[in-house]
């Protein structure tokens, strides 16, 4: 049973007389549990495929049904409760507030999640119990990333949603990074998808979705996806 | 290029550019606004008195002057024109209206403005009537008036309507605050007219020009004259004293109010300068990098200070002008008690240098704030602007802070972590409480001054001025027969002061004193009491020694107590203090309940005016003061709208990432929403805590600065309170509301890009 399923779905941006289609005519069917990686050059559409499964956007036309549900037509309200509920952000920039701890930072979750995990274990698992009451800024970027993915996965969701998570740090902290996040996603049985241009990642992936221009070139499965250790860097 | 930069920028921060404009044309219109009025007040009556040659000095003596007197005074040098005059309050008969007569016998000095009729002539059988007395009774040119004075009937037509300066401030006595023309107004009779009527050349009064000071002319006046002579200078006149009194008022108005707006204005500026060129970082690195001069880019941001600054003058001159009109026009609060030809606006000298300090400091507080990002290598300069970092604060140390809410923990670090902006809108906030609190408190005051005197002090029916000089025993009769308390006011010299002396007789509880404290208070008849101002150089059991106007003979009395004065600077006794005394004295005031209506025909009573009536001549006053007071209510509302709207939006600015983020995260609108209003509302009634200590002390510098005066005893009701917190919040919320409702239209993909 997927778990996304896109059905013709279309973004068009206007911007005066001028009209992008970022995404055209797009269908595609996810499964529950699996890592998929979007892959595909700038401006292909990878990012706004994911704004519109995380509840960020919503579609000019087509159905995103989640888990069955039809979230294109969510109002704002109700698009927030799904974000809140069913899907988890990781960020390139980790977008973490930097006016709270990292304790804070991951302990808001709670203000919204009835079913959230405890902050301190999430902070324990990506390996910062020694950081909890540091701000953001005082932290590496491999940390902030860290706190972020502790924040994704402490509201308990559905699925993961990760825009180059590892875009903005060095190739061996992101390694780090991409492991820690795997291996939580697997732990926790989510489905977890990596919007990325890094060829490396997809060969780790258990599906491959490639965009280009707006549609959806290719969305293969990978029988044997290599582990971390085995990607050459 | 940049000319078309500096516009497309004003047009991207167009909420911060317009906010910063209105708030120093704020400033700048309330600084001009009071600073216009008292110098226009100068200008005008200044060259009206002249015009009408108001009087240097008045000379009195109750036997009269003679010609030789005044021929003696003419020679002396120093004086440069006299005349003798004859300024009395009359009634008209068969109606309620009465009249300050005038008679000067040479003209030369204290004439009058004809606007309508006959010029003057000396020569002419008849008078020339106050324009505004005319206007309010219906009296044209043609008309006959019978005047009574002392027995004498005047029967003479209306030759001609004028202005004085000497009548600027048309009032029967200093009991009346407010000229009300529908039953006082003046009229000038020729000497022709008045020697045929009174069949005598009576005149008990010099008024003179002269540039000499009072003690020189005092000398003077006593060495041509074989005698020592009252003077009384114009200051001590209340045309020309009130004139100036409200000169006064405005300059000390005019430098507190103005001083606040100006000084938000000024911070105002420096926030949001600093926040527009923190956001323009990358900009200004650019352009560094494109190979722009530092001197080039200065000047290009140090004319976005320019700008504001000269469009916020331009329109402040505007709405200072707009503000001084309301104030100063002959229909307007200050026509209601001057009576003048004209009322031409104008700007003090020194407002055109405090403009270019503000357009400079706008300038300079640009300059400023782009040279911290200019600084160092072009490469530094397009790195984006790193606020500072996050520090613990010491709350955090304590259990309470685990105990608090998210929401209160994020704002209370973000209050900390942006302390300008905090600090700013805390200032907003008090700025706008203290306007609200001094406002509503100066009403307050002069309401509970003005209840002071309709309550406390007067306790009568009617007021019935006496006719000047009515003998003694006569007065005393009427006194009785009335069952009247009754007043000998006179003016009186104290350490060269010119003050009333007031002799009463208050036994039936008619008219009665207050102490500092408001309480009413029994005259004892062991010594005098002092008005508060007074006692500030003359302290309870001390002797006092004065003189009476007109007479060279000196009494000293010992000071019992302190009294607050509702009206003149005075020195009070009873009765029976004064004839131990030996001050002589003439009854000039009678204070009883008979109705004006009943009282006898005699013509010891030269007027009579209800309490009613009296109280109604504060009616245009407190007009003037509710409508000083919306004007500041509306400037104190806008200010706070302006200040917190504008610094409401830069924090929504600085916080759209972290907001977005809140949004990707699940969060709904609302919950954001109350997040941003509640650090409004924190920030609110910390603001409203200080400002309301803030507007009590503002409150008491204005009273202070007014204590030449008025005595006002300082009043805050807890209406003003409900009122300033209950606008102050509702000020806070309504713009709070508003920049909440942005974060609806947060595009969350948008603000999550790029670096952190």
């Amino acid at each position: 049973m997927p778990i996304v399923e896109f059905k013709d779905v279309t973004r068009v941006y206007t911007s005066g007389d001028h009209e992008l289609k970022a995404l055209d005519g797009v269908n595609l069917s996810l499964d529950e549990g699996k890592f998929i990686v979007v892959l595909g050059p700038s401006g292909a559409g990878k990012s706004t495929l994911l704004n519109l499964l995380g509840g960020l956007d919503n579609p000019t036309s087509g159905k995103i049904l989640v888990n069955g549900q039809d979230i294109s037509g969510y109002s704002s309200d109700t698009l927030a409760d799904y974000r809140a509920s069913t899907v988890g952000f990781v960020f390139q920039f980790y977008n973490l507030i930097p006016t709270l701890t990292v304790y804070e930072n991951v302990a808001l979750v709670k203000q919204i999640c009835a079913d959230a995990l405890d902050p301190e274990d999430m902070i324990a698992r990506v390996g910062l119990s020694d950081h909890l009451e540091q701000f953001p800024a005082e932290l590496s970027g491999g940390e902030q990333q860290r706190v972020s993915i502790a924040r994704a996965l402490a509201k308990n969701p559905k699925i993961l949603l990760c825009d180059e998570p590892t875009g903005a740090l060095d190739s061996q902290t992101g390694v780090v990074v991409l492991k820690l996040l795997l291996s939580m996603a697997r732990d926790f049985g989510k489905t977890i998808v990596i919007v990325t241009h890094n060829q490396n990642i997809a060969r780790m992936a258990d599906v491959v979705v490639r965009v280009k221009n707006g549609r959806i070139v290719s969305c293969e499965s990978q029988a044997h996806p290599l582990s971390a250790e085995e990607v050459d860097w | 290029m940049l000319t078309r930069k500096l516009f497309r920028t004003a047009r991207a921060y167009k909420a911060q550019f317009i906010s910063m404009i209105v708030m120093v044309a704020l400033g700048v219109g309330v600084f001009l606004g009071f600073n216009m009025e008292w110098y226009s007040i100068e200008r005008n009556t200044g060259s009206f008195f002249e015009e009408t040659k108001l009087a240097d000095y008045r000379l009195y003596s109750e036997a009269g002057f003679s010609r030789a007197d005044l021929d003696a005074l003419l020679a002396v040098d120093g004086i440069d024109a006299a005349t003798r005059m004859l300024s009395v309050n009359v009634s008209i008969q068969d109606s309620e209206q009465s009249l300050s007569l005038n008679v000067s016998e040479d003209y030369t000095v204290s004439t009058m403005l004809v606007t309508d009729g006959a010029p003057y002539d000396p020569e002419a059988d008849g008078l020339w009537l106050s324009d505004r007395f005319a206007g309010a009774n219906g009296i044209s040119i043609g008309d006959e008036l019978t005047l009574a004075y002392r027995g004498f009937k005047i029967t003479a037509p209306v030759l001609g309507l004028a202005k004085s300066g000497e009548q600027l401030i048309c009032v029967g006595d200093s009991t009346q605050v407010m000229p009300d023309y529908s039953k006082f107004g003046f009229a000038y009779l020729t000497p022709k007219k008045y020697r045929a009527a009174i069949l005598l050349d009576f005149y008990p009064q010099i008024n003179l020009r002269s540039p000499l000071s009072k003690e020189a002319l005092e000398a003077a006046a006593a060495k041509a004259l074989g005698r020592t002579i009252m003077v009384v200078p114009k200051e001590d006149t209340t045309s020309y004293g009130e004139a100036m009194g409200e000169s006064k008022e405005g300059k000390a108005m005019g430098g507190i109010l103005p001083v606040l707006f100006l000084a938000i204005a000024l911070l105002a500026m420096t926030t949001t300068m600093h926040r527009i060129t923190a956001n323009e970082k990358r900009q200004i690195g650019t352009l560094k990098a494109l190979g722009f001069k530092d001197r080039r880019i200065l000047r290009h941001y140090a004319s976005y200070g320019f700008v504001i600054g000269l469009i916020g003058t331009a329109l402040g001159i505007a709405l200072g002008y707009g503000i001084c009109y309301i104030i100063m026009n002959p229909n307007g609060m200050m026509g209601t008690y001057f009576d003048m030809p004209r009322w031409e606006l104008a700007m003090p000298g020194f407002c055109w240098g405090v403009l270019a300090l503000i357009v400079g400091f706008m300038t300079l507080i640009s300059v400023l704030s782009v040279r911290k990002m200019l600084s160092g290598t072009a490469a530094e300069a397009l790195q984006p602007y790193v606020p500072r970092k996050m520090r613990r604060i010491a709350l955090e140390r304590t259990p309470l802070w685990k105990r608090l809410q998210f929401g209160t923990r994020w704002n209370l670090r973000d209050v900390l972590r942006h302390k300008s902006r905090s600090a700013m809108t805390l200032i907003g906030i008090v700025g706008c409480m203290l306007l609200l609190v001094g406002g509503l408190g100066m009403r307050d005051t002069l309401n509970g001054f003005l209840r002071l005197i309709d309550e406390d002090v007067s306790n009568y029916v009617t007021m019935v001025s006496l006719a000047e000089n009515s003998d003694a025993d006569g007065a005393m009769a009427l006194a009785d027969a009335l069952d009247a308390d009754w007043d000998a006011a006179s003016g009186i010299s104290v350490n060269g002061k010119t003050v009333m002396l007031e002799i009463v007789d208050n036994g039936r509880d008619k008219y009665r004193f207050v102490d500092a404290d408001n309480a009413v208070t029994p005259l004892s008849d062991e010594g005098a009491y002092v008005c508060m101002r007074l006692a500030k150089d003359i302290r309870v059991g001390d002797t006092v020694t004065f003189s009476p106007y007109g007479s060279s003979d000196t009494y000293s009395v010992k000071v019992i107590g302190v009294l607050r004065s509702v009206m003149t600077e005075n020195l009070v006794m009873s009765r029976a203090c004064a004839e131990r005394v030996g001050v002589p004295y003439s009854i000039t005031t009678l204070y009883t309940d008979v109705p004006a209506s009943e009282l006898p025909d005699s013509s010891l009573i030269a007027s009579a005016q209800s309490h009613a009536a009296i109280m109604e001549t504060y009616d245009s006053f407190t007009q003037i003061m509710d409508l000083m007071i919306a004007l500041l209510i509306v400037a104190a509302v806008v200010l706070g709208v302006v200040v917190l709207y504008n610094l409401g939006l830069m924090s929504y600015i600085e916080r759209s990432r972290e907001l977005a983020t809140l949004k990707v995260l699940g969060f709904r609108d609302r919950q954001i929403g109350r997040l941003l209003i509640s650090q409004n509302a924190w920030l609110t009634v910390v603001g409203v805590l200080l400002g309301i200590p803030a507007g009590a002390l503002t409150l008491k510098l204005l009273i202070d600065k007014l204590a030449g005066e008025y005595e006002l005893k300082m009043f805050i009701g807890p209406v003003t309170y409900i009122v300033s917190i209950v606008l102050t919040f509702g000020v806070s919320l309504f713009v709070g509301i508003i920049v909440a409702r942005k974060n609806r239209k947060i595009d969350m993909v948008e603000a999550l890009k790029g670096v952190d």
